[in-house]
């Protein structure tokens, strides 16, 4: 039996507010191997991760690392045990030179070294891997992938022997995976243990040598790459009870209210995030769009609502070109976006009333310019009522509303005027169980009026109980269109892993 | 439900304990370090602070008159604070709007004229710092500061130069009987009119801001700029709206002081001189907002009074009200620390709640 | 002939000028290239300029009356920084109390100590060198040798990389292990005091008493001139010298003009001329992007 680099025993974290977000996990990973850690959104592998990291305590659990048990206080402790953790968002400065960046993070360590043994240090580190960064760049005028370089080089030049790395192929360039892969192979033959955290199968299955597979906080199994395919490990990550309460009235196909065509939107650090989607959503019907956060959905939903600036392509509402159209006009013209985020739907310093108001502003200016509060008051009441939004008094700021009822509201704002369109991301995110329901029986509802609805969400379960349609996205394009009945699960696991399958 | 409703009433009944406490304290802080001044310098603290606090009840006239003026100038500061900016400006724009309303006075003798004339120069004036701002970049403290520098050399050189009394050369023309604000009598008191009419634009400032697009505008950018982005509103806008409001109180504290106070400009301007700078501190404690201004301004103005009763009587400088006003503005900066101790306390609570 | 003689008047008026507007710059820098923003520098340059005074009036040692200044300004750096670090107070608001405290506190020494409500006495006067024929603080080269020691300080050492990081990307430099809090309560003590520096000067060096218009807006000059200099202390000479030289210029044409009234027009150019160069150059600066932001760990 090889040696055990790492070794996480029963390990459970419990959050104050109740949520269980690992149950009993056991992790080992061989020396010198390349581990992955597969799962859904939720699914606990960044919570165990930065257990093992230091980051946060377990709740219970055993940790050893090389043998030795340990009890970490800190990423430090972690560090001087040999752990090193390459995030998604990288923990560089980037107005400072790749050697700066390189002498902040040794300095740590050891007080007193120049920048001079900094920069032998890494070129002597840089040639066993084969990197060639140039030392005196700005971390900011390099691709991401040489970033991811970088950290890579940040944790070896801190004698780290395993190496945690969160979906690092999540930035990078199909060239930049292949050679992260190459480095990754090199890396193992030079003794180093190498954990790839991954929701992408094609991806794990080429790298790794075994996996482990969580599921809501539990492992669901440890196989080794070349004993299972892509079906096995989909059907691992995503198999489970759906549960289909819901009765839904099954619908015919009507006439088509908004078409995307080969549509190209840019992320807020300038890569393609929806690279050419063409898409019709049609009266009546939910088109839920699957994936994993972070393939193209959110910068999609803000395109349409007209918060993102569209590269390429159209949106068409009714035949009408709305693609350069303000928010606001789009709002007027029917649409209606239900954003992922309450900060951003909500001003929460400002009251119920007036955030009731707030996405049609203009409905309730008088003559002039003045706000008729009488009439934004009736109607938030109504909202209130009609949405089961408990609130003290309309003039509560609704920062001391629970999140359920801020949901609500913010949900009820964009569905009580009923517009033609709503675009939902993430609508029952965070939510307890009543308000799930609650919102999940409302857009049926509203669909059973006529109401076209693009669903984004997280939640296979809510895709697949809500949805009349399915679109899988993964890096910004879609894989598949159809209805629920023609994906099985394993189908749409692989999809949203990446893996076209007809 | 109803323990819900409970937590939410304590939740709320302490937002608003909070704001008194950190009022109350600063103020508190404030008079014990200056009663501690008093006795250090060798006065004594008992007949000082009874002074510096009471003196200004003896003129309540002069009392309201006083505090109209640093209640435009709050108005000045609080405004653009809820768009994000920190207008310091107040001063400049108090300078140039006397000026302005005391030479349209002297041009025209119409009284409207000289008024409009004068918030139309602070508007001008705010206008300036916040394009500054948003298309140049430039920091609205700085533009703002050296705006007042400017317009209070170029105010003083054009009332010692062009505009001076010849028969009292260090003040300038009077402003002529036909543009002068006068007074109203209620009940037989008599009442300088500049403050009710400050109180007019008081209620105007709180329509602006809580009754209209514009104003909703500002206080959702200032709050939230994504927030604002996604109900299609302008937070650039907003900050340029906010600025021109602002510089226009300012410039009709400066009008309503020259046009119904004083009169005339004096050549070292020490009638206007530092009431841009109380402004601010008005509005830190009136919370920005414009019903809390009204009171604040009364009390600062009590204080300033008060200074100078207690500098009359027993010699003391009344700067020690500087210094106190000085040390509430500090004080009131410090809101997350209170808030720290609350939520502490809050969590406090909960644990031993046991709802862990 | 004459013209050059004037010139060289104004430049060596420009060089007195330009002592407090590159100290206070450079302190400034330090204190806002850690994150945290200091708009008090003209009260500390009052209330510097005014324990000096008080030292030098009544011991006449200069050496400790200089430090005084000195002192003056850690003390309120280390308030300021208090407030600002852990205390995770509104900056800019405690730096306009600040100032307004100043000022109150200023004039009430006046009148306590001295019994006036302009001027101080006369004190004594740090001596001077004479070049040229013209008298030159040795102030003068000791602030552009700080200066430069604290540029080669940020941008050239180790410690001096982790404050800057302290004001790039707190959470990253956090994460590199450094103290946020900590490194940012020092920088802004450490400006502080060398804005204390440049009050003592105004009043032990320059003027030779203390007034209650001793500043004038010097600490906001200075601040400009941080925006100016693109948080360089290097540039921060030149343009220190560039608005000290509007300074001179004020000075020395309502010494030379024949009506006494137009002095004040003149007064205005100071802050004009920093005015038009801050619209000017303003946008291609690059600020510190967490400047002003209080760092809250998680």
């Amino acid at each position: 039996m090889s040696e055990l680099a790492v070794e996480m025993r029963n390990v459970w974290k419990v959050y104050p507010d109740g949520t269980i977000a690992l149950r009993g996990v056991d992790f080992t990973v061989n020396k010198g191997e390349i581990h992955g850690l597969l799962g859904e959104n939720g699914a606990g592998k960044t919570t165990l991760m930065r257990i093992l990291y230091g980051e946060i305590r377990p709740s219970k659990g055993l940790i050893k690392v090389f043998g030795k048990r340990v009890n970490f206080k800190g990423p430090w402790d972690a560090v001087k045990t040999g752990i090193g953790m390459v995030y998604q968002h990288f923990s560089l400065i980037p107005s400072f030179t790749v050697l700066e960046n390189l002498y902040l993070s040794l300095t740590s360590l050891k007080r007193n070294i120049s920048l001079d043994y900094v920069r032998k240090l890494a070129e002597e580190i840089m040639s066993k891997v084969g990197f060639d960064i140039p030392l005196d760049a700005k971390v900011e005028d390099l691709a991401i992938g040489v970033q991811q370089r970088v950290e890579i080089l940040k944790t070896l030049m801190r004698d780290a022997r395993v190496i945690i790395l969160d979906e690092p192929t999540s930035v990078l360039t199909p060239i930049e995976v292949e050679e992260l892969f190459k480095t990754l192979t090199r890396l193992k033959k030079l003794g180093i243990t190498i954990i790839f955290i991954s929701h992408k199968l094609k991806e794990v299955k080429r790298v790794t040598d075994r996996i482990t597979v969580l599921r809501r906080g539990k492992v669901v199994g440890v196989v080794n790459t070349k004993d299972v395919n892509e079906v096995d490990l989909a059907r691992m990550m995503v198999g489970r009870e759906v549960f289909l309460k819901l009765k839904k009235t099954l619908v015919s196909p009507k006439e088509s209210i908004l078409a995307i065509e080969n549509l190209w939107v840019r992320d807020d650090r300038g890569l393609d995030a929806v690279r050419g989607i063409s898409l019709i959503l049609r009266k009546g019907e939910i088109l839920g769009i699957a994936g994993i956060q972070g393939n193209g959905q959110k910068e999609l939903a803000e395109a349409i609502a007209g918060l993102r600036p569209v590269i390429k392509g159209r949106i068409l509402l009714e035949n009408e070109d709305i693609t350069n159209l303000p928010p606001y006009l789009r709002y007027r013209k029917g649409l209606s976006y239900i954003p992922d985020s309450r900060s951003i739907g909500l001003i929460l310093d400002l009251n119920v009333v007036s955030n009731s108001i707030l996405t049609r502003l203009r409905d309730f200016v008088g003559r002039g310019t003045s706000i008729l509060w009488g009439k934004a008051r009736e109607f938030a009441g109504s909202l209130t009522r009609r949405f089961n939004v408990i609130v003290e008094s309309l003039n509560t700021p609704v920062k001391y509303l629970s999140g359920g009822n801020q949901q609500k509201l913010m949900v009820g704002r964009e569905v009580a005027t009923l517009p033609k369109v709503i675009v939902a991301s993430e609508p029952t995110h965070g939510l307890d169980v009543s308000a799930t329901e609650y919102i999940r029986s409302l857009l049926i509802k509203l669909r059973d009026m006529g109401v076209a609805i693009l669903l984004i969400s997280s939640d296979l379960d809510e895709i697949l109980q809500l949805s009349d349609r399915i679109a899988v996205i993964y890096e910004g394009r879609i894989m598949a269109i159809g209805k629920p009945q023609d994906f099985t699960l394993e189908k749409l696991g692989l999809l949203m892993g990446g893996v076209k399958v007809e | 439900m109803s323990k819900l409703g409970s937590l939410l009433r304590g939740w709320r009944l302490s937002e608003y304990l909070v704001i008194i406490i950190e009022v109350c304290g600063s103020i508190a802080l404030g008079i014990g370090i200056a009663t501690s001044l008093l006795y250090v310098l060798g006065f004594d603290p008992g007949k000082g602070m009874a002074l510096l606090l009471g003196g200004g009840f003896t003129d309540p006239d002069y009392l309201l008159s006083r505090a109209t003026f640093i209640m435009m100038t709050g108005l000045a500061f609080s405004i653009p604070l809820m768009a994000g900016l920190f207008n310091i400006g107040g001063e400049g724009q108090m300078y140039v709007g006397g000026l302005v309303s005391l030479l349209t006075a002297i041009y025209t003798g119409n009284l409207l004229l000289a008024l409009i004339a004068g918030g139309a120069a602070g508007l001008a004036l705010g206008l300036f710092i916040a394009a500054l701002r948003v298309y140049r970049g430039v920091n609205e403290v700085i533009s703002s500061i050296m705006l007042n520098w400017t317009l209070y050399y170029l105010t003083i050189y054009l009332i010692t130069n062009t505009f001076y009394d010849p028969l009292a050369p260090h003040e300038s023309i009077k402003v002529p009987l036909s543009a002068r604000l006068g007074f109203i009598s209620i009940n037989g008191f008599k009442l300088h009119v500049i403050f009710p009419i400050s109180l007019v634009f008081i209620l105007l400032a709180y329509y602006v801001l809580y009754h209209t697009k514009i104003g909703f505008e500002i206080r959702a950018s200032g709050l939230s700029p994504k927030a604002a982005k996604y109900a299609s509103l302008n937070p650039e806008r907003a900050m340029i709206y906010a600025m021109c409001l602002g510089g226009f109180f300012g410039g009709v504290a400066g009008a309503l002081n020259v046009l119904g106070f004083t009169y005339y400009i004096d050549t070292l301007l020490t009638t206007m001189y530092g009431m841009g700078f109380d402004g601010i501190g008005v509005a830190l404690m009136g919370r920005g907002h414009p019903i809390g201004i009204v009171f604040s301004s009364i009390f600062f103005s009590m204080l300033i009074i008060g200074g100078q009763s207690m500098q009359m009587a027993l010699n003391a400088p009344k700067e020690v009200a500087d210094a106190l006003s000085g040390i509430i503005i500090m004080a009131l900066a410090l809101p997350y620390a209170y808030r720290m101790v609350l939520s502490y306390l809050r969590a406090r609570r909960l644990i031993s709640r046991g709802s862990y | 002939m004459e013209v050059i003689e004037s010139i060289v008047d104004l430049v060596f008026l420009a060089l007195t000028s330009m002592v407090p507007l590159l100290l206070g710059a450079t302190g400034e820098i330090i204190t806002e290239r850690s994150g945290i923003v200091n708009i008090g520098i003209e009260g500390i340059f009052l209330l510097s300029a005014l324990t000096s005074t008080i030292i030098d009036y009544f011991t006449g040692n200069l050496i400790l009356a200089l430090l005084t200044g000195i002192l003056t300004g850690m003390i309120i750096g280390l308030l300021h920084g208090l407030i600002s670090t852990y205390l995770r107070g509104d900056q800019i608001v405690a730096g306009v109390g600040l100032n307004v405290f100043a000022y109150g506190i200023s004039v009430i020494a006046l009148v306590t100590i001295w019994g006036t409500f302009g001027n101080s006495p006369s004190v004594l006067t740090i001596p001077k060198f004479k070049i040229f024929g013209h008298a030159l603080s040795p102030l003068v080269p000791i602030s552009m040798v700080i200066a430069t020691t604290v540029w080669y300080f940020l941008y050239r050492t180790g410690l001096g990389l982790r404050l800057r990081a302290c004001g790039e990307d707190p959470k990253a430099a956090e994460a590199m292990g450094i103290n946020v809090l900590r490194t940012r309560l020092l920088a802004t003590v450490i400006g502080a005091s060398l804005a204390g520096l440049g009050g003592s000067y105004l009043s032990i060096d320059w003027v030779g008493q203390f007034t209650k218009e001793i500043s004038a807006g010097r600490g906001f000059i200075a601040l400009a001139n941080v925006a100016f200099s693109n948080w360089n202390p290097l540039m921060a000479i030149l343009g220190a010298f560039i608005f000290g030289f509007f300074d001179a210029l004020a000075i020395h044409l309502s010494i030379v003009s024949l009506q006494p009234a137009l002095a004040y027009l003149f007064k205005t150019i100071p802050y004009l001329g920093t005015l038009a160069v801050v619209s000017i150059f303003f946008k291609r600066t690059r600020i510190p992007p967490a400047l002003g932001k209080p760092y809250i760990k998680e």
